[in-house]
């Protein structure tokens, strides 16, 4: 019964159009005064400690933030240019350049839809100009850009992690693994493809050209190094890190890049300018740059935008906080555990029923509202089913990848629609068969365990566990 | 006029909420790691700035549409039965704001009754929750706001934000940038086009 209200509540509320979070928000308050002796001012008080008492929830806003100032056209073209020295020389070189700058600018962004608008409105051109089919190139884009949420960091881990309580260092590290693989098995492919097809090579730009792509292109990668790296190595909590990010994301876009800002049009060194003076006038120019920024426009701009989106996600989190304290005191979880039990499903199977059940809420939902509301029910359950809370993590991730990719809410889809100017069907059929690989990399992702665990655990072994 | 300025003081508290969540916490770190220090009460203060952040926001997102939901069904329906369904839905999200102000509001009452110090500041415990009545307050408001529009034909449903929509912002702007001689060729050919300094003959 109680089952049957929180549910019916539930999608009744999303179905007519309310915003997720009210939705979740409702159903549970409802819930709760018509099954449990909670009075309202106790409710009132949950959503408050939900959003003021979860210090790690504060990597969220941080690090939309730190991607905020680096997802600019400007990083996507540095980034763009180092990959195609680096892999570009190979056969089918630039649709590998394409998926390496979207594993890169996917990891510096966290998110999907704007790697594939920043690195696919340049590669696909250019893929197109080098004698790629439109469809092939616009296929890979799309798939590669789904990386985003796999590669640490995540944001949408770090919502799994706060819907499970699991560490969000964790995630991270489970992440990195399986989305180094994925982008490997996307090369691979296209490499088999362009020796089939006979596509193009670029010409290998020399080692010097190589390291000074890589260096121009260090500047936005230093934010995945120094996040991993203090994660990895233990020196600080995922929050700290994302804060870090946060306002170096914002020197270096301002004061490195240069491409929004005050400083914008100021160049690091003129013809003819010694370094000396080009020393001082820089100097002069950043020391001047920070009080500016607070009136500038687009830093502010900026600041507007990622506060929207970490206030929106904030908002359903705390609201998804309800929903599972609802969950768990009334054991709804258990209670669909047990009855699970019953009939002997066994972990296999649970994982190919969560695995269709998740691809179907992909095509309708995005995906942290997904992982807030399927979390809460499926971890308890995995867990009597002795599954890795981090593992199932990582699964319900790739599924959401998929999901970006399957109509009719596929962000990708959409992205990838408009900049090539094709439609829907054009862009379906295009990405179709890297779906099918993305969806083979799930099997072997669900069946697989070591794949996502072995870096933690080798971490975890590291550091004398 | 006034609706503009109220629109920049929101955007304006926003943004300075996150910032000083942000620097607070670098300063922290920094504290931490340069000085082998801590900044005892930077913690707290922190996850209040959080919790005004979201509750103050939160309105905000109603007006500009930065919420999620699914519309995609409710889009399919006629525009008429649209408008009714958004009318229902408005409803029973003040019918949420009502239920959450009133308890807010004992709940508030009687930590004043009481009157405990929060762990690390010297202020009394109600003093920050008062954002959850300003916070409902708001949203009640931006929902009758939004509820007068549907009644006057001026709007059919909430305003959802669209990632796809943001990001071909990006795309844009890369394709203004790359009108002219070409350069998304010479970039993919010559790195030597695209380094730190900006590029003058794109103005």
């Amino acid at each position: 019964m109680t089952i049957a209200v929180l549910f019916i509540m539930l999608f009744g509320c999303m179905l007519i159009g309310m915003p997720i979070a009210i939705a979740l928000g409702l159903s549970s308050v409802t819930t709760i005064l018509l099954f449990s002796n909670d009075s309202l001012a106790s409710i009132s008080l949950k959503l408050f400690e939900a959003t003021s008492e979860h210090y790690t929830l504060l990597a969220i806003p941080f690090f939309i933030l730190s991607s905020a100032f680096l997802s600019t056209g400007g990083v996507a073209k540095r980034l763009i240019n180092f990959a195609v020295d680096t892999v570009g020389h190979i056969r089918g070189g630039l649709a590998m350049a394409s998926v390496m700058a979207c594993m890169l600018f996917a990891a510096v962004s966290g998110s999907s839809p704007a790697t594939v608008a920043a690195i696919g409105t340049i590669c696909i051109a250019g893929m197109v100009r080098s004698g790629y089919p439109q469809s092939f190139a616009a296929g890979v884009i799309a798939n590669a850009g789904t990386l985003g949420i796999l590669i640490p960091p995540s944001i949408v881990m770090l919502v799994y992690a706060a819907a499970t309580e699991v560490s969000a260092s964790r995630m991270f590290m489970a992440g990195f693994i399986p989305g180094l693989m994925m982008g490997l098995i996307l090369m691979i492919a296209i490499y088999i493809v362009a020796r089939v097809k006979g596509l193009p090579s670029q010409p290998f730009p020399g080692f010097r050209a190589l390291a000074k792509s890589g260096v121009i292109a260090l500047g936005g990668l230093m934010l995945i190094i120094i996040v991993l790296g203090s994660i990895y190595g233990g020196v600080a909590s995922p929050t700290e890190a994302a804060a870090v990010a946060a306002v170096y994301g914002y020197f270096i876009s301002v004061m490195g890049y240069r491409d929004i800002g005050p400083m914008k049009n100021i160049p690091w060194h003129k013809a003819g300018e010694n370094m000396v003076s080009a020393a001082v006038r820089n100097g002069f120019h950043m020391l001047m740059a920070i009080p500016k920024s607070i009136t500038d426009p687009e830093v502010r701009k900026v600041l507007l935008d990622a506060s929207k989106v970490s206030m929106m996600l904030l908002f359903i989190i705390a609201n998804a906080m309800l929903f599972a304290h609802v969950l768990t005191t009334e054991r709804i979880p258990h209670t669909i555990a047990e009855q699970i039990m019953a009939w002997g499903l066994p972990a296999w199977g649970f994982l190919i029923v969560v695995n269709i059940l998740l691809l179907i809420a992909g095509n309708f939902m995005e995906p942290s509202a997904i992982l807030l509301i399927m979390a809460p029910i499926l971890f308890p359950i995995a867990m009597q089913l002795g599954i890795d809370p981090i593992h199932l993590g990582i699964i319900m991730v790739v599924n959401m990848e998929i999901g970006m990719l399957t109509p009719p809410v596929g962000l990708n889809l959409f992205v990838t629609a408009g900049i090539t100017g094709q439609n829907m069907i054009w862009v379906i059929k295009a990405c179709l068969p890297w779906l099918c690989l993305l969806l083979g990399f799930l099997m072997l992702i669900t069946y697989v365990p070591q794949i996502s665990l072995f870096l933690p655990e080798y971490i975890d072994h590291l550091n004398g566990y | 006029m006034v609706r503009n300025l109220v629109t920049k003081l929101e955007e304006g508290f926003l943004s300075v909420l996150l910032v000083s969540m942000t620097l607070l916490v670098f300063a922290e770190v920094i504290a931490r790691f340069g000085f082998n220090a801590g900044i005892h009460w930077a913690q707290e203060v922190t996850l209040l700035l959080a919790a005004w952040f979201v509750l103050f926001g939160a309105s905000y997102g109603v007006k500009v549409g930065a919420h999620i939901g699914v519309d995609v069904f409710v889009k399919l329906l006629p525009q008429g039965t649209h408008r009714f369904i958004t009318l229902i839905a408005v409803g029973l999200c003040l019918v949420y704001c009502g239920l959450f102000l009133y308890g807010s509001w004992i709940y508030i009452s009687k930590m004043k009754m009481i009157g405990i110090e929060m762990e690390d500041l010297p202020v009394p415990k109600w003093m920050p929750m008062t954002i959850l009545i300003i916070g409902f307050v708001l949203l009640i408001v931006r929902f009758l706001q939004l509820g007068w529009k549907v009644v006057t034909n001026q709007a059919d449903g909430f305003h959802f934000a669209d990632e796809a929509e943001e990001s071909m912002e990006i795309a844009k702007e890369l394709q203004e940038t790359a009108l002219g001689d070409d350069p998304q060729v010479s970039d993919l050919k010559d790195p030597s086009t695209n380094n730190k300094a900006p590029k003058q003959e794109d103005k």
